[in-house]
C-alpha cells in the first residue's frame, strides 16, 4: 500500500513531535518500513547541530553548582532537545518512559531525575527486562517508592505494589480480565527488594555515576512464594532480579505494555474482542522477540492498526506535543539562551513554563501513575492555556533574545496571493488535512475582514497582523488539539 | 449520641433554611494520598491503638494544641493537635465527624480508590462522577458559572451535560489576542466562536474539546469581571498553605457569582509511607503540617463566608481515598489502609461524632479496619437533605441517612 504524505505526517507526529513540510516529504520518500526504520535507528542520524547547541547553552559539568544545574535547567535542557533534536523518536520514547515510570521532582532531586532520563535513553529500546531492572535499581525510583526504607522484617510495600500495578502487568489482565496479583504478592515482592540502596559517586570526576548495591543485613533472604496457585507460581529465596525475570516472562506484561504503548502512540484500546486481539497480536511480538522493546514498537508503527482510520487524530495532543509541534511545523525558533557562566538571566525556559500551565510539568508528573492522557489534558483552564500559548507564539516578535519567536519572513513562505490558497497552505503546514469547508470559509472571512467588521478583501502583505492571527485561529481549532 | 446545635435548634434550623434564599452552597475538599484518619480522630482510650502506634500514637495528655487548649471531644475521641481551629468550629456546633467510613471490598490503590469515591461505584468505578450527575440533574441549563474546580478537574465532577471549569489562576483565565492589533480582537473572537460552535461526531474528542473551548472563553470573561469586585475583611493563611490559596479563590467565586454553588478544592501530600512525623516529634512533620493547613484554611474560609452572610448557606465536606494501616511501619509512617473519618463542616450541620470506631483487634486479612459506614451514606445525606435531589437517582441505590443534617 502506498505511503502518502499524510501517512508520513501522521508517523512523524506520533514517533516525534511533528515537523515541517520538507521533513515530512523526506520521510514520505522512504516508504513505510524505511521511514519507521529511519526514525527507530536514530543513533544513525546526525545530531551535531543539537550537540553544538547544547554545548553552547548548558554546563552540567558540576551538578552541585546550583546556578548551572537545577530543576529549571534540566527542564530547559529537555525542551531544547524536543524542539531541536533530529533524533525525534529518542525524545518521544524517553517521554513515554518518563510517563510510564513516573517519578518526580516533587520528591526526587534533580540530579537523580536527570540520571534517570539518561537511563531511559540508554535502555529505552532494549529488552524490557533490562530497562525494568535499570529503573528499579536507579536512585530516582529507590527514593520515590520508598525502596530505601524497604528492609527485612519491616518491608515497605510501595514499590512492590506499583512495580506490578503500574510498571509491568497492571491490576487486571487486559485480555482475560483476571487479577494479575494479590495483596499477598505485593508483600512477597516487597520482601525480594529489601535492602536495595544506592551510593553516591566517590570520585568528584564522575558526578553522575550513582551505584546500586544491596545492603545484605537489610535484605530478606527467606523463602518467598509469588503468584501461588497460578501457572506463574515460583518459590525460593527470590531476589528483586528474579522477580523482574518472572514478571517480564508473564504474558500479562507484553499485553499491558502493548496497551500502554497504544494509549500513548496509537489509539486508546477498549475491552472489545477486536482490541483484545490487537493486544495479543503485539504481545506475541514482545514474547517472540525476547522482550525487545525496539521490535515491539517497530511492529506497532508499521502495522495496519497504526495507519488505520481509527488511529488518525485519535489522541489528544499532550502539552509538549502542542507546543513543540507548533514550533517545528511552522519553522518558528526557540533560542534557549546560554548558561555557561552561571547567569540564568541569559536563558529562556518559557516552553517548560507553558507546558506546566497546561498541566504537563516535565520531570514532575503529578503522581506515580503518570499524566492523565487525552481528555485528561483538557478542561476549560487548560484550553485557555493552549489558546494563550498560541497567541504568545504568534505575537513573539523579538528574534534575538532567548525565547521563542517567528518572523514575518518565515510566515511569508506559506503566504499566497489568494486567501483561499493561504488558508489551505497553512492548514497543510499545521497538519490539518480534511477540515470542513465551513472552517476554511471562517478562516478566509477572518483574513478578509477589517477592524470595523467589514469584509474588505485580503491583503497579502498584512502578514504581521492577519497571518499571525490566522495561525492563532488555526491553533484554536478543535482539530488542532488532536494528534 | 447526637447533641443539638445550641445556636440554632433543629426546628428553627429547618425553618431558617426554608425561609432563606434558595442558595445551597457545597464545597468539597479532597485530601489526596490517603489521610491517616486514625490520627485525625483519635481513639485515645483504646490500648490497641497505643500498642500498634508506639511512636505515632497520641496519649490523652498529648491531646492539646499549642496554646494548651484541650483537643478532646468526648470520652472516646480527641482531635489531632494541629486541628485547633476545627476544634473551635466543633465547639461552636459547626462540625460533624463521621467515623469508620469506607466501602465494601476496599481497594488499596490510590487511583482505583479515588475513582470509587468519585464515581460512587465500588464495583465499576468508571464514567460520570457523583457531583457530575448531580450537576446534570440540578444545574444543567442554568446560565452563568454554576460550578468550578480550583486546580485540576476531579472525576467527581465529570458529567454528561454540565462542563465544569477548572481554574488555577484568575489572571491567566482569559482569551488573549495580539496586543499590537487590538482592533482585530473582535474578528478573532468571532472566528474562534464560529469554528468551535460546530456540530461534531457524537462522543468524539473534538466534540468534547469544542464544547469546553466555547465554555472556557465565555466563562472566563464572566469570571474575570466578577472576581475583580471581591473584597473581604479576612486574612487568609499565607503561602505555602496550598489549601488556603485554593479556598480563597473559591470564596472569590462564591461571593461574587451568585449562581456558583458547587466548588471543589484539593490538597495532596497525605501518602506518608515514611516520616509522617519529624524524627519522633509528633508535633511536626508532614501529617502535622498538612492538618494544620487544613484547619487554618477552613477557618479563614468559614469566616470569609460568614462576613458575606453565607455561613448558613454553605456546607463543606472533606474526604480522602482511604485511611492508613493501624500498625505504624519501621519508617515512622503508615501504609495504605481502608476506613477513615470524614468531616462535614458548616452552620447547617448537627454537631457530633457519627458512625463508629472500627475494631483495632478484629482487622481484615491485610491488617486494616473493617468499615462501619459506607461513604455513599454520607453522599446520600448531603444529596437528599442539603442539595435537594433524590440521592437514589444520583447514586444508583438507596443509602441510610447518617443524621448529621438533622
Amino acid at each position: 500500500m502506498a505511503f502518502t504524505n499524510e501517512d508520513a505526517a501522521h508517523l512523524l507526529r506520533r514517533m516525534g513531535f511533528g515537523g515541517n513540510l520538507d521533513e515530512i516529504s523526506d520521510l514520505e520518500a522512504r516508504g513505510k518500513e524505511g521511514a519507521v526504520d529511519y526514525l527507530l535507528n536514530y543513533q544513525s542520524i546526525n545530531n551535531q547541530p543539537l550537540d553544538d547547541l547544547l554545548a553552547a547553552s548548558f554546563n552540567f559539568a558540576d551538578p552541585r553548582d546550583n546556578n548551572r544545574f537545577n530543576q529549571g535547567e534540566i527542564r530547559r535542557w529537555w525542551m531544547t532537545r524536543m524542539v531541536h533534536s533530529r533524533r525525534q523518536f529518542e525524545e518521544k520514547m524517553t517521554l513515554f518512559w518518563h510517563n510510564h515510570f513516573a517519578t518526580a521532582l516533587s520528591q526526587v532531586q534533580e540530579i537523580y531525575m536527570y540520571i534517570q532520563n539518561l537511563k531511559f535513553r540508554q535502555y529505552g529500546l532494549s529488552r524490557f527486562d533490562d530497562l525494568l531492572l535499570a529503573v528499579s535499581q536507579d536512585a530516582a525510583m529507590l527514593i520515590w517508592l520508598n525502596g530505601l526504607q524497604n528492609v527485612a522484617g519491616s518491608p515497605n510495600e510501595n514499590f512492590g505494589r506499583e512495580l506490578q500495578e503500574l510498571f509491568s502487568m497492571g491490576i487486571l489482565d487486559p485480555v482475560t480480565g483476571q487479577a494479575n496479583y494479590t495483596e499477598d504478592d505485593v508483600k512477597q515482592v516487597a520482601r525480594a527488594f529489601t535492602g536495595w540502596k544506592f551510593r553516591n559517586p566517590r570520585q568528584a570526576g564522575d558526578p553522575y555515576n550513582v551505584e546500586w548495591f544491596v545492603q545484605n543485613n537489610q535484605h530478606d533472604n527467606g523463602n518467598k512464594t509469588i503468584y501461588a496457585g497460578t501457572p506463574y507460581q515460583v518459590s525460593g529465596n527470590l531476589s528483586g532480579q528474579d522477580v523482574i525475570t518472572v514478571i517480564c516472562n508473564r504474558p500479562q506484561t507484553g499485553r499491558f505494555l502493548t496497551k500502554r504503548l497504544f494509549d500513548f502512540f496509537g489509539y486508546p484500546l477498549t475491552s472489545s474482542s477486536e482490541d483484545k486481539a490487537t493486544i495479543d497480536k503485539f504481545a506475541s511480538v514482545y514474547a517472540s522477540n525476547n522482550h525487545s522493546i525496539k521490535e515491539l514498537v517497530r511492529a506497532i508503527f508499521t502495522s495496519s492498526e497504526f495507519f488505520s482510520e481509527r488511529a488518525r487524530y485519535a489522541l489528544v495532543k499532550q502539552p509538549v506535543e502542542y507546543i513543540v509541534g507548533a514550533i517545528r511545523m511552522l519553522g518558528a525558533d526557540y533560542r534557549p539562551g546560554a548558561n555557561i557562566s552561571g547567569d540564568r538571566n541569559q536563558t529562556s525556559n518559557v516552553l517548560a513554563g507553558f507546558s506546566r500551565n497546561m498541566t504537563q510539568d516535565i520531570f514532575n508528573p503529578p503522581d506515580v501513575a503518570g499524566w492523565d492522557l487525552h481528555l485528561g489534558w483538557t478542561n476549560t483552564a487548560t484550553m485557555l492555556e493552549r489558546f494563550n500559548f498560541a497567541n504568545s507564539l504568534v505575537t513573539s516578535r523579538n528574534h534575538t533574545n532567548p525565547g521563542v519567536s517567528i518572523t514575518n519572513d518565515q510566515l511569508g513562505k506559506y503566504t499566497k496571493s489568494k486567501s483561499k490558497k493561504t488558508v489551505n497552505k497553512f492548514l497543510d503546514v499545521m497538519n490539518l488535512f480534511g477540515v470542513p469547508k465551513q472552517v476554511k470559509t471562517n478562516l478566509r472571512n477572518y483574513l478578509e475582514t477589517n477592524d470595523q467588521g467589514v469584509k474588505v478583501g485580503y491583503n497579502r502583505d498584512d502578514i504581521d497582523k492577519k497571518i499571525r492571527g490566522l495561525v492563532h485561529q488555526i491553533m484554536c481549532l478543535p482539530e488542532f488539539e488532536l494528534n | 449520641m447526637v447533641s443539638l446545635s445550641l445556636l440554632m435548634p433543629k426546628v428553627l434550623l429547618t425553618d431558617a433554611r426554608a425561609q432563606s434564599t434558595n442558595r445551597r452552597i457545597f464545597v468539597v475538599i479532597q485530601l489526596g494520598g490517603g489521610n491517616d484518619g486514625l490520627n485525625t480522630l483519635i481513639p485515645y482510650t483504646d490500648s490497641t491503638y497505643h500498642s500498634k502506634r508506639p511512636t505515632l500514637g497520641f496519649h490523652d495528655t498529648e491531646l492539646v494544641d499549642a496554646q494548651s487548649k484541650s483537643m478532646i471531644l468526648n470520652s472516646q475521641f480527641g482531635l489531632h493537635p494541629a486541628l485547633t481551629q476545627l476544634k473551635d468550629l466543633y465547639d461552636q456546633n459547626r462540625v460533624a465527624i463521621i467515623n469508620g467510613v469506607g466501602y465494601p471490598n476496599p481497594n488499596l490503590s490510590h487511583f482505583t480508590s479515588m475513582d470509587i469515591w468519585h464515581t460512587a461505584n465500588p464495583t465499576n468505578p468508571t464514567g460520570t462522577g457523583w457531583l457530575g450527575r448531580y450537576a446534570d440533574e440540578k444545574l444543567a441549563g442554568q446560565s452563568g458559572l454554576v460550578a468550578a474546580s480550583i486546580g485540576t478537574l476531579p472525576k467527581s465532577l465529570y458529567g454528561d451535560q454540565v462542563v465544569v471549569p477548572s481554574i488555577s489562576s484568575f489572571q491567566n483565565y482569559t482569551y488573549q489576542t495580539d496586543g499590537r492589533f487590538t482592533g482585530d480582537r473582535n474578528n478573532q473572537i468571532n472566528t474562534f466562536n464560529a469554528n468551535n460552535n460546530r456540530v461534531f461526531d457524537a462522543g468524539s474528542f473534538a466534540e468534547t474539546i469544542a464544547e469546553m473551548s466555547v465554555g472556557a472563553v465565555a466563562g472566563a470573561a464572566q469570571v474575570q469581571a466578577a472576581v475583580a469586585t471581591y473584597t473581604s475583611p479576612v486574612t487568609y493563611p499565607a503561602a505555602p498553605n496550598p489549601l488556603s490559596a485554593a479556598l480563597r479563590m473559591a470564596a472569590q467565586i462564591i461571593t461574587t457569582l451568585p449562581q456558583a454553588n458547587l466548588l471543589y478544592v484539593q490538597m495532596g501530600g497525605f501518602d506518608n509511607h515514611s516520616a509522617q512525623i519529624q524524627g519522633t516529634n509528633k508535633l511536626a512533620g508532614t501529617h502535622f503540617t498538612l492538618l494544620r493547613y487544613l484547619s487554618e484554611a477552613v477557618k479563614a474560609f468559614y469566616d470569609d463566608l460568614a462576613a458575606h452572610g453565607l455561613a448558613d448557606k454553605t456546607l463543606i465536606m472533606e474526604w480522602s481515598e482511604f485511611g492508613r494501616r493501624p500498625n505504624e511501619n519501621a519508617s515512622f509512617g503508615t501504609d495504605h489502609g481502608t476506613t477513615s473519618q470524614m468531616m462535614v463542616i458548616g452552620d447547617p450541620v448537627v454537631k457530633g461524632v457519627y458512625g463508629e470506631q472500627p475494631s483495632l483487634t478484629d482487622l481484615d486479612q491485610a491488617g486494616n479496619m473493617k468499615m462501619k459506614v459506607d461513604f455513599r451514606e454520607v453522599y446520600a445525606t448531603i444529596l437528599n437533605k442539603w442539595l435537594g435531589v433524590d440521592a437514589q437517582e444520583v447514586l444508583g441505590g438507596s443509602f441510610d441517612d447518617v443524621g448529621f443534617l438533622g
